[in-house]
Formats: structure tokens, C-alpha cells, sequence
């Protein structure tokens, strides 16, 4: 055999060695409600972290690995989220997941990964028992509480309003932000002149129409999801009643738009997303979004979108395939996504400002930003 | 005034809850069944209505188109769910009926999308002074005056013709409206008919009035019609009526003097317990 051909079986031979054995995919779950009532923000949702995924994976992936979800649909209930969480952590043996639901899925979802030792971060849902549930579980977007009392500054400071309603969706949801609202209510010189309760399944609100029309409050402020708000707001100016309406990220839809009509105009809301930011990571994804879905971005789409690129922000900087690594490097991420400046407290809480958005000609645009640390200190413990 | 204007929200939903229970209540008069898919073709009248409205621009034509289309889906149901199971005993068409509602909100959000639909430029949507101080929107006196306008018309055929009167004495007693040579067939197919047309204009209205339709829009209506034909007396239409209107006025004041303790849903519940404790044939129902 010449010293050649000794070369070429030598090269061949170490090409074997040095061709990888197919890139392993990093694996994710995303347990979000494709069915059932909660399936217009599920399928944004998805949309939204299906956008983070692609971007990362054409972006060159995590250190090489590509990032690969896994979805469930959750219904927004919790009894399906329990043995989702299960096949996750168990048949498909997520590194971690993301919440792409509501509280109460999330919320019972949450014990078990953090039994499990698998981080969890939940993408848009509020309740304040969900990070509770352990050190491996965080929360990417405001616990109501906090953005009830960035409501109440909203009205009493920056719109200098006196004399408000409060309606309130009785889910977990509506509660805690109204909890949030009126426990700053009184530091901001807002006097809360009455509060109704609805319940997620109302369109009609005319009882309580005639009854707020009657009340003659300065401002409005009325917790919900854009297909409760929409009908309700819309119900509101028919009656004749002018003054504002003040919203939340639930109404963060172009849905809420088109179902409230010219009704809407003049609307504000606290929420994640900034149509008019001039942050690079807030206007891609909006681009993007609307050029992949066909549709108008909204906060759930956002708030997925930015639980995933936290946690591919945390893959490539722990490295590692160890889930308590990964938990570490989750704790100590500090990124700026498509929802702001994202930083985490010790309980796995987010700390960012508040965007306040209000409806003009048709679209979502900005009106003004909260960034006051103290107020919108979340839950530490 | 604002008394005035609780009692008239009430009247308002009630006129809804009468569109829809009476079909209900036809449906049960007759045949004994609990059909509970009803609400899904209220739901898809709800959907006519819209696209229809966007696509032409005639609210009336809407209107008319979906509770003509809704009145066959409902003959269809009743054709290919119903009628094979009336030997059955009657929870076998209920567990039937349930499987159909449920399968229909999913079918809703396959075909429409999970989204919703909204009218594109809203009808009716201003209001006008009744008297001094009394506003009433276009759209709520429309929903009065075509549930009147409709529950009139039904009354005087029930009463006046031909198809009325056996439609009746196929209620009374079947067997003997048979052997008197009416077509038993033909009236269920007219019962089906005008039950599922009326829960057509209800979610016309509906729709109207939330400027939305949802796959799931149906879900409240599917055990709250339910609750009212219990109320009223099961079968019974006078009763139905009474109860539709009697639920529509306590939830609309119940919601905001109770509505801190007790969830509109609930009051619903709680009337119907109340009611069933003093007179469990219900409110007009026979003994």
C-alpha cells in the first residue's frame, strides 16, 4: 500500500469520526389552549413562540443545537395541564417549558415541573401563586396586582381622573388586577365610587351599563379579555357614557378593535407591547409577526415570543443540558426582548416597565410608559 | 330611571331567552327529548347572520337567509340524530344531543376560526329619546320588537290554520292525531323547522347586540334555556314565556344589587330551586 492510498483511508476514516451523529434538537415544551374558549389567544400564542423558535434556529440555534417545540393543547384547564406537564417532563423529556395559557392551567402545571426539577416559565399568565410554586418556575410578564396599581397611577397621575368604576371580570384574572387597582387607588387621589362583577361568559352588560351611567364616574376601569371588553366597551358608548375607559393586557388584541368598531377609539391600556417602540427587538417582532400570521401582533403573541428567546438566552449561557444549570442561568438573564428589558427577582418574577397603549384611528399606538421601580415592585417571596 | 332602565335590559334579555327556550320547548312538548344542540344552531344562525351581513350589507336579508338555512340544519338534526334513537330511552337522544353541542363549538372554530366574527359596519347601533331622559338603542328595540313581531305570528298560526291545529293534536296525544290522519312526520319536521328559526334570530341578534360571534357562544344558552323550560313547566310555551321574561328582569337587577355574592348564572340556578320548592311542575305547567 503506498504512502497515498495510506492517506486517503486515514482521511476517510477520520471523516466518520468527525461527522456528527445528526445535530441532537433541543427540545421544549409549550403547553397552550388550542380548543375551547381560550383558543383565539392560544393560537396567537403559538404563533408568537413558533416566530421565537424560527428566529433562533435560522439564527444558527443554541450554540449549534436546534431548538424544537413541543406542543400540547391545555384547553386553559387545569385538568389537562396536569398530565400534559406529566408527558413533557416524562415521555418527551422537555429541558424545560413554556406556558403559552392561563392562570389555571399554568398554575397547576407549575407544581409539577417544579417537582420535577424542570424550569417553567410562564409567558402571559397572572396569578400570583403560580412562581410560589418554586425556584424553578418564573414569570415573564406582570402579576396582576402590579398592573392594577400601574392602572390606578394611570388614572389618578397621568390622566389626573378623581372618580372611578370599577368593573371587574370575577375570574383570577380581573380580581387581582382590581385588588392591584384599589389598593393604590387612594395614593393617587382616585376614590372608587363602586364595583361590578361579571363573569367570562357575559356579552351583554346592560345592567350594568344603566347602572355605571347612573353612577357618573370621571373614568372607567374595566378588567377583561378583548371578546368580553370589546362587546363591553362597544355597550358602553351606545349608552351615551363619554369618559374614559381604562383597560388591561387582555384588551391587547386587534380583535378588541374590530369588535368594539369606533366604539373603541380612545381606549387605554397597561400592557406589554409597544406598537410605536423604537426598541430593535419590539419592531422586528412586530414585522415579523404580522408578515408570518397575517395578522396584527398582539401581548400574548409578544409575551410567548419573549418566554421563548428567555430561555434560549439561558441555554446558550448555561451550555450545559442540566436542568439546574439551566434554572441558574434563567435566574440570572438579563435581555432585552420583544416585551422590554427583562430581569428576573428572587422569586422568578420579571422586572420591566409598564407600556400604556391607547386606541387612535383604528390601531393600538403608544400613549405613555410606568417605570416607577417601587410601584411596580413584584411579589418577592 | 334607573329602575326603568334594569326592568327594560331585563325585558331585552328576556325577549333573547324566549327566541331561544321556545324551541326548546317545542322540541320537548313533542318528543320528550332535551335537545340541547339547540344552542349550536343558535351559535351557527349567530354566524349566518354576520357573514351574510358583511357580505351583502342587509341586516333583513341576513336575517331571513339564516333562519331559513338554520330551520333545515335543525330538520337535519333531528333526521339523522333524533329520529333513529326514539325507541331509545330519552337520555340516549340527550347524551346524543350533548355530543353534537359539544362537537359543534369545535366545528365552529375549525371552519370560522377561533377568533370570532365581527360585523364590519355594525348596524343599528345609535339610540334614540323614547321620552325625557330614556335612551333606546336601535339594536335593543329590534331585538323586542322582532321577538313580539314573531312570537305573534307563531301564536296565530298555531291557532288558525291547518298545520297549526295538527301541529297541536300531535302535541296532545300522538297516537290520536294519527289515527285522525295527520302526518306525524310532517309536524316534526315543522317543529324542528321554526324551533332551530327562532334560535337563528335570537343569535342574529345576539350577535347584534356584542358585535361578536364565537364558537362558544352557545354555551351559556345551551343549560340556561334548559333552566327556563324547567321553570316554566316542561312544554309548556305560555310558561316558557313567563319564565324567559321572569329570568331576564332578576338577572338583570340581580347583577347589580347580588352580584357581588351570586354569579348571574347562578341567580338563574337559585330562581329555578326556588320556584321547583313551591310548585314542582313549574310556573305554568299542569299538574
Amino acid at each position: 500500500m503506498t504512502i497515498k492510498s495510506k492517506l486517503v483511508i486515514a482521511a476517510i476514516g477520520l471523516s466518520f469520526l468527525s461527522t456528527p451523529v445528526l445535530a441532537e434538537n433541543i427540545k421544549v415544551g409549550f403547553n397552550v389552549p388550542l380548543t375551547g374558549f381560550a383558543a383565539s389567544d392560544g393560537k396567537s400564542a403559538r404563533n408568537g413562540a413558533e416566530l421565537a423558535v424560527e428566529q433562533i434556529n435560522s439564527a444558527g440555534g443554541i450554540n449549534g443545537d436546534k431548538l424544537e417545540l413541543v406542543i400540547y393543547d391545555d384547553q386553559a384547564s387545569p385538568k389537562e395541564a396536569v398530565p400534559i406537564a406529566q408527558k413533557l417532563i416524562e415521555k418527551d423529556g422537555v429541558i424545560a417549558a413554556v406556558s403559552g395559557s392561563y392562570s389555571g392551567s399554568t398554575r397547576a402545571a407549575a407544581g409539577i415541573f417544579q417537582e420535577a426539577g424542570v424550569p417553567y416559565i410562564s409567558a402571559f399568565a397572572i396569578h400570583p401563586e403560580i412562581t410560589r410554586a418554586g425556584n424553578f418556575v418564573f414569570r415573564t410578564s406582570f402579576v396582576g396586582e402590579v398592573q392594577g396599581r400601574a392602572g390606578a397611577k394611570l388614572v389618578g397621575e397621568t390622566l389626573g381622573l378623581k372618580r372611578a368604576v370599577i368593573i371587574t371580570l370575577k375570574n383570577d384574572f380581573g380580581k387581582s388586577l382590581a385588588a392591584g387597582f384599589k389598593e393604590a387607588a387612594a395614593k393617587f387621589g382616585v376614590e372608587v365610587a363602586a364595583e361590578y362583577e361579571y363573569s367570562i361568559k357575559d356579552r351583554q352588560f346592560g345592567p350594568i351599563v344603566s347602572k355605571v351611567k347612573s353612577d357618573k364616574p370621571d373614568v372607567i376601569y374595566a378588567s377583561g379579555y378583548f371578546f368580553t371588553a370589546g362587546p363591553l366597551v362597544s355597550q358602553l358608548r351606545a349608552a351615551g357614557i363619554t369618559v374614559p375607559v381604562i383597560g388591561q393586557e387582555g384588551y391587547d388584541s386587534q380583535k378588541f378593535i374590530d369588535i368594539a368598531g369606533p366604539a373603541s377609539e380612545g381606549t387605554i391600556i397597561t400592557t406589554s407591547l409597544d406598537r410605536d417602540s423604537s426598541v430593535a427587538e419590539t419592531k422586528d417582532f412586530i414585522a415579523a409577526f404580522e408578515k408570518r400570521s397575517g395578522q396584527k401582533s398582539d401581548m400574548v403573541a409578544a409575551s410567548a415570543h419573549t418566554a421563548i428567546k428567555v430561555l434560549a438566552a439561558a441555554l446558550k449561557s448555561s451550555g450545559s443540558k442540566d436542568r439546574a444549570a439551566l434554572r441558574d442561568a434563567i435566574a440570572a438573564t438579563k435581555i432585552t426582548a420583544s416585551t422590554g428589558e427583562i430581569s428576573f427577582n428572587d422569586l422568578g418574577e420579571v422586572q420591566k416597565s409598564v407600556q400604556v397603549q391607547i386606541v387612535k384611528d383604528g390601531n393600538w399606538h403608544h400613549h405613555s410608559v410606568i417605570d416607577d421601580a417601587e410601584l411596580l415592585a413584584p411579589p418577592s417571596k | 330611571m334607573l329602575y326603568l332602565e334594569l326592568l327594560f335590559q331585563g325585558i331585552v334579555q328576556g325577549s333573547i331567552y324566549a327566541l331561544i327556550a321556545l324551541g326548546l320547548t317545542l322540541v320537548y312538548g313533542l318528543l320528550r327529548i332535551l335537545h340541547v344542540a339547540h344552542a349550536a344552531l343558535f351559535t351557527l344562525g349567530g354566524y349566518l347572520g354576520v357573514l351574510i351581513t358583511n357580505a351583502t350589507g342587509s341586516l333583513g336579508l341576513a336575517m331571513a337567509v339564516s333562519m331559513v338555512v338554520v330551520g333545515f340544519v335543525g330538520i337535519g338534526v333531528y333526521k339523522f340524530a333524533y329520529e333513529p334513537l326514539l325507541s331509545k330511552p330519552p337520555f340516549i337522544a340527550l347524551i346524543a344531543s350533548i355530543a353534537l353541542f359539544i362537537a359543534s363549538e369545535e366545528i365552529f372554530r375549525i371552519v370560522f376560526g377561533p377568533y370570532g366574527l365581527s360585523y364590519l359596519n355594525p348596524p343599528l347601533q345609535g339610540s334614540f329619546e323614547l321620552f325625557e331622559g330614556f335612551y333606546l338603542k336601535y339594536g335593543e328595540a329590534l331585538v323586542i320588537g322582532v321577538s313580539v313581531l314573531m312570537l305573534s305570528i307563531l301564536g296565530w298560526l298555531s291557532m288558525n290554520t291547518r298545520m297549526g291545529v295538527s301541529w297541536r293534536a300531535t302535541v296532545l296525544d300522538p297516537d290520536m292525531a294519527r289515527a285522525f290522519g295527520v302526518n306525524i312526520q310532517n309536524v316534526r319536521y315543522l317543529n324542528f323547522f321554526v324551533g332551530s328559526a327562532l334560535a337563528a334570530a335570537a343569535g342574529v341578534l345576539v350577535a347584534l347586540l356584542n358585535n361578536l360571534v364565537e364558537p362558544t357562544m352557545g354555551s351559556v344558552p345551551s343549560y340556561k334555556a334548559l333552566a327556563i323550560i324547567v321553570l316554566g313547566g316542561l312544554g309548556s310555551i305560555r310558561g316558557t314565556l313567563v319564565a324567559s321574561m321572569s329570568l331576564g328582569i332578576i338577572e338583570s337587577f340581580g347583577t347589580i344589587y347580588l352580584g357581588h355574592f351570586l354569579d348571574r348564572d347562578a341567580l338563574a340556578f337559585g330562581f329555578l330551586i326556588l320556584v321547583l320548592m313551591f310548585r314542582p311542575q313549574g310556573l305554568l305547567g299542569a299538574k
